[in-house]
């Protein structure tokens, strides 16, 4: 079923425009179209004065400033629905969140750039330092005396092991610019380089530093505060800050968490309110003006009329206009309209299945709830195991209990809880608990024993008279819808087809006898008939594709044949799992092999019988009456009420 | 061989040829559907029942199997 829709047309002073935008963004029903696409109005599309676009770019850069915060606290992922219970009433109430936000942004976002910052050095420094600390401790069992003369610098340097001869050359110039009073030791770092340690009075240390630049050689340089002290003495200030650092990140994760946790509640608040903001801003450029009123055009359901006529009145009182245009069936309004479809809870989640395909349009028929009666049927009779069917209820139950996940994932599962109740009732029907096992405990088929070859035949027969009534179902709709769109092409495609179709089962109840002889002919005579008006649907080449047309319709019924012939892959693939098992003459050997086919039975029992029953309606039901191509009604939404 | 080995070699081709050509239909449609909905997501439904249309021909081979056994006695034997 689908909402009745109302066509809107809203006019006012262009002083009530701002709460007229906010009591639609807060009623949440009102779909807005765009003005440049209404017809038979003579305003013109909005122009957002210089004030209001200054306004709408400033609120785009505080909700990037809250954003990134978030982010940074790794508190984006907040859902909003947790708000009331982490804000009080009035913070929730208040309008003003572009100033709070502004405020708070100002003196926040600098305390946490910094303890993010400060994170970001320590992790730098946790990386770097023991590099330095490990080649340091390789030079010192070889750093002479003198390096812990003051009066002395020490120098070092790291040079790839494949130019060693750059250094022997670098230590005899050292040692001839400083007149010999020079020390130099070298050790290998690692199995590439080798580092060494030039001490020399502070006197020639400009001298040595100059004379290493222009050999291009790099110096080891420690970070500030440990390069002026001696060797040693750097090591362990070195081995000491490698110590503090961990017990420093672990109190600035524990501040940042602390502040996450303060501010997320408001944070979170001041994006959905800043965001609502925006959206009122971009919402405007739907509406139209003239020199002083303001005018748009949309579509609420019927039902939230009455509602937003009063909340436009308690909000600007009578110097609103709402003018509403019921629609009526096929005119051209209606086949502008949007589409919310508003089934009965059961049949809610295989509404889903219908928009996988297409949303119908407003003026058609809404197949979900049919869908909702016949595809768990479908899928009971395929499946149609007490045991299969109850494991999948169980399984689905669970997941629907413990996942929180919404949407067509959620839909499906339900669909399939829905199918294995059936599977389980069929399972009774049909005698079967995984498989044959039922034989064993005792369950016996109540109508059709599915395993037994001599009501094969049954079955067969069963889901043709099956499919020739969802078919002739289709049709009838059909029929109806072409009827109501008084479209004759179409009243002689599918009447046609449904006219033969009552010929051919007159036909075949005259073959097995269910019909006296006398009714052949007349049946001969209505399928000619029938044939004969689908070849008028489809013009002169309707002689030749006429007949090929109903072949292909008395295909589709054939094709529920899929229903039989996949359950009764699932009968025998179980029946080899049993037989097999017990034909090992090992126990545990035995209920392994069991346990991996009925698995995998089971497994292809849950999937299969979906597709094949939503094929079963897309193709075989659907294309008798079914046309997609509605427009999902999208009404002009709150994000903060709804998230809460 | 009796008859009844001959019925069931029937079915078998029946339904086996059946689904080999629709496994062929199926193989083309699907690689192309996937591309569509790789570009455009909403596609998925109308390829879910594009790649489904095939599968008729398998079921008519099955209605034809099932023929030739009830009417050949295959399924008594």
């Amino acid at each position: 079923m689908k909402l009745k829709m109302t066509r809107l047309q809203i006019l006012g002073l262009k002083t009530h425009l701002v709460p007229v935008v906010r009591t639609l963004h807060r009623l949440d029903c009102v779909q807005i179209d765009d003005i440049a696409e209404a017809e038979g109005l003579s305003a013109r599309p909005l122009h957002l004065d210089r004030d209001m676009v200054q306004a709408q770019e400033e609120l785009g850069y505080l909700v990037a400033r809250v954003e990134g915060l978030l982010s940074t606290l790794g508190a984006d992922r907040v859902e909003p629905g947790a708000l009331r219970v982490a804000l009080a009433a009035d913070e929730i109430a208040s309008t003003e969140c572009a100033g709070e936000a502004r405020a708070a942004l100002d003196t926040l976002g600098p305390q946490i750039q910094a303890l993010v910052s400060r994170r970001e050095a320590l992790a730098a420094e946790q990386a770097s330092l023991p590099r330095y600390e490990s080649t340091l401790r390789r030079l010192l069992p070889i750093v002479p005396p003198t390096a812990r003369d003051p009066a002395n610098l020490s120098i070092g340097v790291l040079v790839s092991r494949i130019h060693l001869s750059v250094l022997d050359s670098v230590a005899e110039r050292v040692l001839n610019l400083t007149g010999g009073r020079a020390e130099i030791v070298a050790e290998d770092v690692d199995a590439v380089t080798r580092a060494m340690l030039i001490v020399v009075p502070r006197d020639f240390a400009a001298e040595v530093e100059v004379l290493l630049g222009r050999e291009d050689i790099s110096r080891l340089r420690l970070p500030a505060g440990f390069a002026d002290q001696p060797p040693d003495a750097a090591v362990a200030a070195l081995h000491r800050r490698i110590a503090a650092i961990p017990s420093e990140l672990v109190e600035i994760e524990a501040e940042l968490t602390r502040r996450a946790a303060e501010w997320r509640p408001r944070l979170t608040w001041w994006r959905a309110c800043l965001r609502n903001q925006l959206e009122e801003f971009a919402i405007l450029t739907h509406f139209g003006e003239t020199d002083q009123t303001f005018v748009l055009v949309g579509w609420t359901p019927e039902r939230d009329a009455a509602r937003l006529q009063k909340a436009l009145a308690e909000a600007v009182g009578d110097s609103v206009v709402v003018q509403s245009q019921p629609l009526t069936h096929a005119s051209a309004l209606a086949k502008r309209a949007p589409v919310a479809l508003a089934n009965p809870a059961p049949a809610r989640p295989f509404q889903s299945l219908v928009q996988l395909l297409a949303l119908p349009r407003y003026e058609g028929i809404d197949p979900t709830l049919l869908m909702a009666i016949f595809l768990p049927i479908f899928f009971g009779m395929i499946l149609g195991d007490v045991g299969y069917g109850a494991l999948l209820l169980l399984l689905c139950l669970y997941w629907l209990r413990r996942s929180r996940q919404v949407g067509t994932s959620r839909d499906l599962v339900w669909v399939l809880a829905m199918g294995s109740v059936w599977s389980i009732v069929f399972g009774f029907l049909y005698g079967e608990v995984f498989g044959t096992l039922g034989e064993h405990l005792g369950l016996h088929a109540i109508w059709l024993d599915r395993s037994s070859a001599d009501q094969v035949a049954g079955l067969l027969l069963f889901t043709v008279a099956v499919g020739a009534a969802h078919v002739t179902l289709g049709l009838v709709l059909g029929v109806w819808e072409a009827a109501r769109e008084r479209s004759k092409h179409l009243l002689l495609e599918r009447g046609g087809m449904l006219v033969g179709l009552i010929g051919l089962f007159l036909i075949v109840s005259v073959a097995v006898k269910w019909l006296p002889a006398g009714f052949m002919t007349p049946g001969v005579a209505v399928l000619i008939v029938g044939i004969a008006l689908l070849g008028a649907s489809l013009g002169w080449l309707g002689v030749l594709m006429g007949p090929i047309e109903f072949i292909g319709l008395v295909g589709n019924i054939l094709s529920y044949l899929r229903i039989a012939a996949i359950g009764l892959a699932s009968v025998y693939l179980a029946r080899v799992a049993n037989d097999l098992a017990g034909s090992l003459g090992n126990i545990v050997v035995g209920v392994v092999v069991a346990v991996l086919i009925h698995a995998l039975n089971f497994a292809l029992g849950a999937f299969s019988p979906t597709i094949h029953s939503l094929r079963l309606h897309y193709v075989e039901f659907f294309r008798k009456f079914y046309e997609g191509g509605g427009r999902p009604f999208e009404p002009f939404k709150s994000q903060v009420t709804s998230g809460e | 061989m009796d008859a009844t080995g001959l019925v069931a070699i029937g079915a078998g081709l029946a339904v086996g040829l059946a689904a080999i050509g629709t496994g062929l239909a199926q193989g083309r449609i699907g690689s192309a559907g996937v591309g569509a909905v790789a570009e455009k997501r909403e596609l998925l439904g109308l390829v879910i029942l594009l790649i489904a249309i095939p599968e008729t021909m398998v079921i008519l081979g099955f209605a034809v199997a099932a023929m030739v056994l009830l009417l050949g006695g295959g399924l008594g034997g």
